[in-house]
């Protein structure tokens, strides 16, 4: 009884009901626009609501929380560049349904599945989180590191061209990613002894300059071609659409929370691998992935917003940051008195509550906000390109400076945005360089880690895989996809089945 | 992936609007020259990755690097030799498919952007910008393109300055000066 | 590029005409954040300046800026104008940038305004570790040399330190050091079982302890620690410790040298203030640091002491780049 009341407590103070509803709105246009992150927004408000109670900030923060990871879609969808990387994948079938002028019909869908995956999440948090979290801490280096791998071979799915050229991709960004000081033991890496490189090259530059920048340049070649007309009609899609796609949100809603709850890794990288898993599982789809999917745009969003809830697992149960956003919700816990830690759900139960509940309303608020906003949303599409060009470039200017306040990364954005721009035009997929950035350090500090502990024994590391449940069960995963995707597998299967399967 | 898929449909979703000339079986133009730069550059940072602990050990700061510079390398020379097989597309130029004149304009612009984005400050750099950036690719009056770049700019100058405190290069203006005055109006005015 | 410095040049002479020390501040300040935001160093930050705020009458905006282990943030405010509109919010590290070559500039080139609280660190152990305390670690080391996995955060960071000074108290120790990016993701790992024993700041690990997830072993102090009385302090443990103890991170707000000393008054002034608001005091108190709350001489004297003592336990550990006696630290006399 006292558990349904202190997740009522939201709707019991209309001040609190209030604040949620406004961070839930202000969250979708700040993660909407790229280069202003639900890290930054959250880590202004610890100060801003200082002076208040706890509960007031932390409606404020879960709000902005939420829609800061849906909105991402909104530009990835509309304009080809990903809000936040979290929905790096979600351009990838977004756009071109944009472009058939169905952005209306994409937003609606993503909305929808952005709701169910955050449900999943939140209900994940509030019936098993001690389970998961006991899970989540048995990963070991060595399982982080097959993990990292399981990743790197998803440059198969995010290589619809030569699959060369996108392997060339992936290990560039796992290069970019090991950039500056190695922070485990400060070795300077591909600094070139200059001081500028030695903090590295911030990932978010990278993909503001990659998707933001060689998009914009790119649309210089057709200033003059009218915008696509934008039907919209249908926004909200129909029961049976949904039910269509149910089976398949609940496998992706998994992955997410899973991934969520790991510390360490966050939506980002549960889009993208629920993606791939799409890709993998969906044997017929309607339209091709990469030409407007609607499993592309279902999988990363009912990750990524399933991922939310999965961050607050760890942070709840254990006082261990899902993701950065939940390290600085961490903090603002401890500025107002409360210690977050393995005791919290002991102590004060009502706090897991309350989050739980203001996870909820946020997630129905980000409903209501996203199916209501859609109409304005798709004319910036059909603005004039001639203001639309130099406005996503100035945003991307703003943007990749306000990540750490550092004129480096401005530079570093417009380089890989015009290196990007030649790129697109060679046919090299920019999204796996993405995908290495953000898996490098994971891969990189997990590897040393694991074969220091086995003090720099091959066989002890191969015996430790061979002996965990958990650690054999990645590995062979790896060792599965990557023998799926070499060409004697597929000369195998050509000779078995008598024909492709296409 | 689906391995059945590749070489049939060879575009990458967002190029999507390339598609009609990206021919996998023809190259484009400077696309021989990009491919070389690529392995030149990977064979350097591999040579540089060499550098950081050798082969020291396994767990060395530069295991990896050296690993992803190795598979960057032999990737980029597995593709500088099938595009030198490749003949050249007909029909497409350098100077009007790839690098059209609108397209250098906007790169220099913003080259420009960067260099003097720290001695004159965001404000000023950002107002020339996107003038001339809205008077090359609109062609319109005046009027029109000071109205709708001073606009935008306000716009983004409150968000990203006012609401997150994003601290802008200030440069010539005193911006910070600016604000405090109308934080003591509001504060003089609350009381 | 001559035009770029003209630029820098012109930019320069128009601010400065602008700042005037009488009403200061006359405008925002730029409080920098060596580490980033979640991290200990960002939550005392931003726990701290709303109160020096209110007691200087400005605006403080905190900005997070990391990267090479907080050398970044240091040489931008090394880089600004020194008019008290830049401040360095930091921890430690910086002292040992110098003899790690991490950098050419450390806190000598700073103003201390408050050095704020000292952390104590600790050891902590994976709840299935063979041992509860700390003779029982070393009888484990010494009959299993090379198993004991050692978490540690990269060269110069807390677990290096402590390493070292056990090593200099109790022999080398055969132990793997497993490198982590930090206390709070070793932390994580020890309570996963990847490590078993990890030097830690006793505030990162108390509600871990107080849960029962980790085990304490032993606090590196010279007293009996108010949270967790029961523990063993390293003293008791072996007395050789008293040469390097008490030692500690410890966080601090600076400004660069050549700031007006009005304005540093103003600063001193509005932090030691804010410093003793019951709420911060509170909160340092419930994380396990000891308030140090000093500034000026006394600051300066603590700087001086900490940086000799911990640059030669790590020159002594073969750690160091350089040779402190290279940038004139003198080895701690006691």
């Amino acid at each position: 009884m006292d558990t349904v009341l202190a997740i009522l407590t939201v709707f019991t103070q209309p001040q609190l009901l209030l604040l949620v509803a406004l961070g839930t709105f202000a969250g979708i246009y700040i993660g909407a626009i790229p280069g202003l992150s639900v890290t930054m927004a959250v880590s202004i408000l610890i100060s801003f609501t200082f002076s208040w109670d706890v509960y007031p900030a932390i409606s404020l923060m879960v709000g902005i929380y939420m829609g800061g990871v849906y909105g991402g879609s909104r530009t990835a969808i509309l304009l080809n560049i990903p809000g936040s990387p979290s929905a790096i994948a979600t351009a990838m079938d977004g756009y071109p349904m944009a472009q058939k002028g169905q952005a209306g019909q994409a937003i609606g869908v993503t909305t929808v599945m952005s709701f169910f995956g955050g449900l999943i999440g939140i209900v994940v948090l509030a019936l098993a989180a001690p389970f998961v979290s006991a899970f989540a801490l048995s990963f070991q280096p060595r399982d982080y590191m097959l993990l990292a791998i399981l990743g790197i071979l998803l440059v198969g799915s995010l290589s619809s061209g030569s699959l060369v050229k996108g392997i060339f991709a992936g290990a560039f960004g796992i290069a970019i990613g090991a950039v500056g000081r190695d922070p485990l033991t400060f070795a300077e890496r591909f600094t070139f002894d200059l001081r500028l490189m030695e903090g590295g090259i911030s990932f978010i530059a990278v993909m503001i300059g990659m998707f933001g920048v060689s998009e914009a340049l790119q649309q210089l070649h057709n200033v003059d071609k009218r915008a696509v007309r934008q039907k919209i009609d249908k926004i909200i899609p129909s029961f049976s659409t949904i039910k269509t796609y149910l089976p398949l949100s609940l496998q992706t809603s998994s992955i997410g929370v899973i991934i969520g709850a790991l510390p360490g890794t966050g939506g980002d990288i549960a889009a993208l691998m629920a993606y791939d898993h799409a890709k993998r599982v969906t044997k017929n789809p309607e339209i091709p992935f990469g030409q407007g999917a609607m499993e592309g745009l279902v999988a990363p969003e009912t990750a990524n917003n399933a991922a939310v809830g999965g961050a607050f697992i760890p942070m709840m149960t254990l006082g261990i940051p899902g993701d950065a956003v939940t390290a600085i919700m961490i903090g603002a816990l401890f500025i107002h008195g409360l210690n977050p830690g393995p005791m919290l759900m002991i102590d004060q139960p009502d706090m897991f509550w309350f989050i739980v509940g203001a996870l909820l309303t946020a997630n129905v608020f980000m409903l209501i906000f996203g199916l209501t906003g859609i109409k304005i949303f798709t004319k910036i599409v059909e603005m004039p390109r001639s203001i639309i060009i130099p406005l996503i470039l100035l945003l991307s200017i703003v943007g990749a400076y306000a990540v750490n306040n550092a004129i480096t990364d401005v530079y570093w954005m417009l380089g890989f945005g015009i290196f990007g721009y030649f790129m697109r035009h060679y046919g090299y997929p920019l999204g796996p360089v993405i995908l290495g950035i953000i898996l490098s350090r994971m891969l990189d500090d997990n590897w040393r880690r694991a074969i220091i502990s086995e003090r720099e024994d091959l066989g002890r590391f191969f015996e430790g895989i061979l002996t965990s449940p958990l650690s054999l069960t990645l590995f062979v995963a790896v060792i599965l996809i990557f023998v799926s995707q070499t060409p004697i597998w597929r000369a195998a299967k050509t000779r078995l089945l008598g024909k492709a399967t296409s | 992936m689906q391995p059945d898929v590749t070489g049939t449909t060879d575009h990458n979703s967002s190029t999507a609007h390339v598609q009609q000339t990206n021919h996998p079986l023809q190259r484009r133009p400077g696309e021989l020259g990009f491919a070389i730069f690529l392995t030149l550059a990977s064979v350097f940072l591999l040579y540089n990755a060499y550098g950081i602990s050798g082969f020291r050990a396994l767990s060395g700061a530069g295991s990896v690097p050296m690993a992803t510079t190795l598979v960057m390398t032999i990737t980029a020379l597995i593709v500088t030799l099938r595009t030198a097989r490749l003949g050249r597309i007909a029909g497409e130029t350098l100077a009007k498919d790839i690098l059209p004149v609108m397209v250098i304009a906007f790169i220099g612009l913003l080259i420009v952007f960067g260099l003097l984005l720290k001695p004159l400050g965001f404000v000023l750099t950002a107002a020339l910008f996107l003038i001339c950036a809205i008077k090359l690719l609109s062609r319109k009056g005046w009027v029109y393109t000071i109205s709708i770049a001073f606009l935008s700019l306000v716009i983004i100058w409150v968000v990203f300055r006012v609401v997150f405190t994003v601290l802008l290069p200030a440069g010539i203006l005193p911006e910070a000066e600016f604000i405090q005055f109308f934080r003591n109006l509001f504060a003089g005015g609350a009381s | 590029m001559s035009f770029k410095l003209m630029g820098a040049v012109m930019a320069l002479g128009l601010s400065a005409t602008i700042a005037t020390a009488q009403d200061y501040p006359s405008k925002e300040i730029q409080g920098i954040i060596q580490w980033g935001a979640g991290g200990s160093t960002d939550t005392v930050m931003r726990s701290v300046t709303p109160h020096a705020e209110a007691a200087l009458g400005g605006t403080v905006v905190m900005q997070n800026m990391t990267g090479a282990v907080g050398a970044i943030a240091l040489n931008y405010v090394v880089d600004a104008d020194a008019d008290g509109y830049t401040l360095l919010m930091g921890a430690e590290n910086p002292m040992i940038y110098k003899v790690m070559g991490l950098g050419e500039e450390d806190y000598s080139a700073f103003t201390p305004i408050n050095l704020l609280a000292r952390g104590t660190a600790m050891l902590v152990a994976n709840n299935d570790a063979p041992f509860d305390d700390y003779a029982g670690m070393l009888a484990y080391i010494a009959a299993n040399p090379g198993e004991l996995k050692l978490g540690a955060t990269g060269p110069g960071g807390l677990p290096s330190v402590i390493t070292a000074m056990m090593n200099a108290v109790e022999g080398d120790l055969d132990v793997i050091a497993v490198p982590y990016d930090g206390d709070g993701p070793a932390l994580t790992a020890l309570q996963g079982g990847a490590i078993d024993v990890m030097p830690a700041v006793l505030g990162a690990a108390v509600e871990a302890i107080r849960a029962g997830s980790i085990k304490p072993i032993l606090i590196f102090d010279t007293q009996t620690n108010a949270t967790l009385p029961d523990v063993q302090i390293a003293t008791d443990a072996n007395a050789a410790y008293a040469t390097y103890l008490p030692w500690g991170p410890f966080f601090g707000v600076f400004a660069k040298n050549g700031t007006p000393d009005d304005v540093i008054a103003k600063l001193t002034a509005a932090y030691a203030t804010a410093a003793e608001h019951p709420d911060f005091v509170a909160l340092m108190d419930s994380r396990g640091f000891t308030m140090m709350n000093i500034s000026g001489a006394e600051a300066d004297a603590f700087l001086t002491k900490w940086q000799q003592g911990t640059a030669w336990l790590l020159d002594d550990a073969g750690l160091t780049q350089a040779s402190p006696t290279a940038f004139g630290i003198a080895r701690p006399s006691n």
